[in-house]
């Protein structure tokens, strides 16, 4: 009710200004951490561009072929890996960062203002980082760099497997979101059966969400398609059984999701509801669910992230070509080429799709908490 | 204007022998009572006397114990009565407004209109807009409740339950969760309620309003009505010992 009439001031900045000193040691531990990450990225780089088209003695000796797919290419990467140049870089990089380090963490206790204390952990902060990353390469220069560029950076191994990957693309969000569709119905009939006051309506629902919740989603897959396919003389295909065990599985986590969702609208609503004469089901779909629904997107989403990556599982039934999901296209990669290159295309295919995601989950849990009506159209 | 109730002498809610536990808590010790069709009944009484649980027995929110519940002569404590219909006939305000958030103040008193009178967009929203004039908020029909002050909210309430046309009003301590400036307005809005001559039965512990509105007073302490009467008469003489140390703290 209150009307503030003056102008709204700035709220006075309390971090204070900053000086030389820390902000040099903030710029010398973002520095570091460049001439690190970027120096590995530049030499790998130059190597690419600039590399002989030979295999030289290192990669031959240690098993790259003239006639291997992709030899040049992982050539390349190894010898930047062993360069002269990469090791000044880093070790220039980690001394940078031992410098922010050292000055940081020394300084920063008597700095007078907030934001010189905050830039002072922050450079130090960053070249830990510098250092640790640099000590990682280090390690992993000394170990057998040749043979696991060849068998998980080969690139050119993928070359004319992009339409399988697609495939495997289109079969992986299928079944992932006719599981989450189909598991979000299935849960929230569940749901509001579990919330029953009847024991004998709630006793079921209990028992399927706590079996599909207790047993191994593979166990499901496997049993579902050798057992109740035979039990029930069912000739239930790998894509048919992987949507209906994604949907059963989802569908007992979703029922608990919704559940807590259901039980957390105050009471008062569905007293409102019913004293207007209202049936409890009228009251559920008008009145309680509708505000449920709106606290448990961000679960939901959740559960649809690892829904995703559990679609993976369906490797254990068997696949046809054309029913090869993304990961099943990495491991035929690997079983016809024995490298495993295709696995790192299919985590990149995995977070293009999932870390959007999580973004979006992130961003819908804060305008939630931000009002009780969120994301009402107002 | 209002439908008469069917009772030839005018009784409209029949309390008759109404005990409430809550598991070993003796909440409600046998309470009988009658109002009457246009009656404004006040409920006052201590904290934990009962009040609030026997406003909320009337419309079978709390189901009682033991006892009957007779309203427009049909006993709706009777498992085989259709509450759903009863509870259209009564309307009930409550102390946290409970709208509903996720609809507009016009949504909220359309929403059972359409869904348990079963009536068509139009006339649903003509008859929430009414109810919206009647309470003086019609230029608030597309406010969601968040966007209200709690008097504004609260008034919303009454026109929700007043869209139903209820014959009897309950309203239980509707004025208790709002800013002392806000109580006002709400009052104000069922002052002209009883004026125009509907029934209500009032938890509340604004005395002011229940000497000067009510036409009946309860006076409940311990599960039980311990005294009642014409309101001014129970304010000036009370005989209780109960009654007259109750009102001598809030008085």
């Amino acid at each position: 009710m209150a009307v503030a009439t003056a102008e709204p001031a700035r709220p006075p900045d309390v971090r204070g200004p900053t000086a030389p000193l820390p902000l040099s040691i903030f710029a010398l531990g973002i520095a570091a951490l460049v001439v690190v990450a970027g120096g590995l990225l530049a030499v790998q780089i130059a190597y690419a561009v600039n590399g002989a088209p030979e295999l030289t003695e290192h990669c031959l000796v240690n098993g790259l072929t003239e006639n291997q797919t992709g030899s040049l290419g992982v050539c390349h990467i190894v010898e930047a890996f062993r360069s002269s140049a990469l090791t000044v870089v880093l070790l220039v990089g980690m001394a940078v960062g031992a410098v922010a380090v050292v000055a940081g963490f020394s300084i920063n206790a008597r700095m007078p203002t907030r934001r010189q204390r905050e830039h002072a952990i922050a450079g130090g902060v960053l070249g830990i980082q510098a250092i640790v990353l640099g000590v990682l390469l280090f390690w992993f220069r000394a170990g057998k760099v040749t043979i696991f560029s060849r068998s998980f950076l080969n690139i050119a191994v993928l070359e004319g497997y992009g339409d399988d990957f697609l495939t495997g693309a289109k079969n992986t969000l299928y079944l992932a979101f006719g599981g989450e569709v189909g598991g979000i119905i299935l849960g929230l009939i569940f749901a509001v059966l579990t919330l029953s006051t009847r024991r004998v309506v709630r006793a079921p629902a209990r028992a399927y969400i706590n079996f599909f919740r207790g047993t191994p989603l593979i166990w499901q897959l496997v049993t579902f398609y050798f057992g109740v396919n035979l039990g029930l003389g069912l000739k239930l295909g790998t894509i048919q059984v992987g949507l209906i065990v994604f949907t059963l599985n989802t569908g007992a986590y979703a029922a608990e999701v919704f559940r807590a969702g259901i039980q957390s609208i105050e009471r008062g609503q569905i007293e409102a509801a019913r004293s207007l004469g209202m049936s409890y089901l009228q009251s559920m779909r008008y009145a309680i669910v509708p505000q449920a629904v709106r606290r448990v997107i961000p679960p939901l989403m959740n559960e649809f992230v690892i829904l995703i990556k559990d679609t993976a599982l369906i490797v254990a039934l068997g696949q046809t070509l054309g029913q090869r999901d993304i990961f099943s296209v990495a491991r035929q990669i690997y079983s016809s080429t024995f490298n495993a290159t295709g696995f790192m295309a299919a985590a990149a295919g995995y977070l293009i799709v999932t870390l959007p995601l999580i973004r979006l989950v992130n961003m819908v849990e804060r305008k939630l908490r931000s009002g009780l009506t969120g994301i009402v159209g107002q | 204007m209002r439908q008469r109730p069917l009772n030839d002498d005018g009784t409209l809610v029949r309390l008759e022998g109404i005990h409430k536990w809550f598991g070993d808590l003796h909440v409600l010790k046998g309470i009988d009572h009658k109002i009457h069709s246009e009656q404004v009944v006040v409920v006052i009484g201590p904290s934990g006397s009962g009040k609030s649980t026997l406003l909320r027995c009337i419309n079978i929110l709390e189901e009682p114990t033991q006892g009957s519940v007779i309203f427009n002569g049909q006993d709706i404590t009777d498992i085989r009565t259709d509450l759903n219909k009863v509870r259209t006939q009564i309307g009930i305000v409550f102390q946290a407004y409970n709208l509903f958030p996720h609809k507009t103040a016009m949504e909220n008193c359309m929403l059972a209109l359409k869904k348990v009178l079963n009536m068509v967009d139009d006339e649903a929203q003509e008859r929430a807009m009414t109810e919206l004039k009647h309470v003086g908020l019609e230029q608030k029909a597309d406010a969601y409740p968040s966007q209200l002050s709690g008097g504004q909210q609260q008034r919303v309430a009454i026109a929700r339950a007043l869209a139903m046309r209820p014959q009897l009003m309950l309203f239980d301590e509707v004025t208790s969760a709002l800013d002392p400036e806000l109580v006002k307005e709400v009052l104000d809005t069922m002052k002209r309620l009883a004026d125009e001559g509907m029934t209500m039965v009032v938890v509340t512990h604004e005395m002011g309003f229940a000497r000067e509105v009510g036409t009946h007073l309860l006076f409940m302490d311990d599960g039980k009505i311990v005294e009642e009467g014409e309101p001014r008469e129970v304010f000036e003489r009370p005989q209780d010992e109960r009654t007259q140390s109750f009102l001598s703290h809030v008085l």
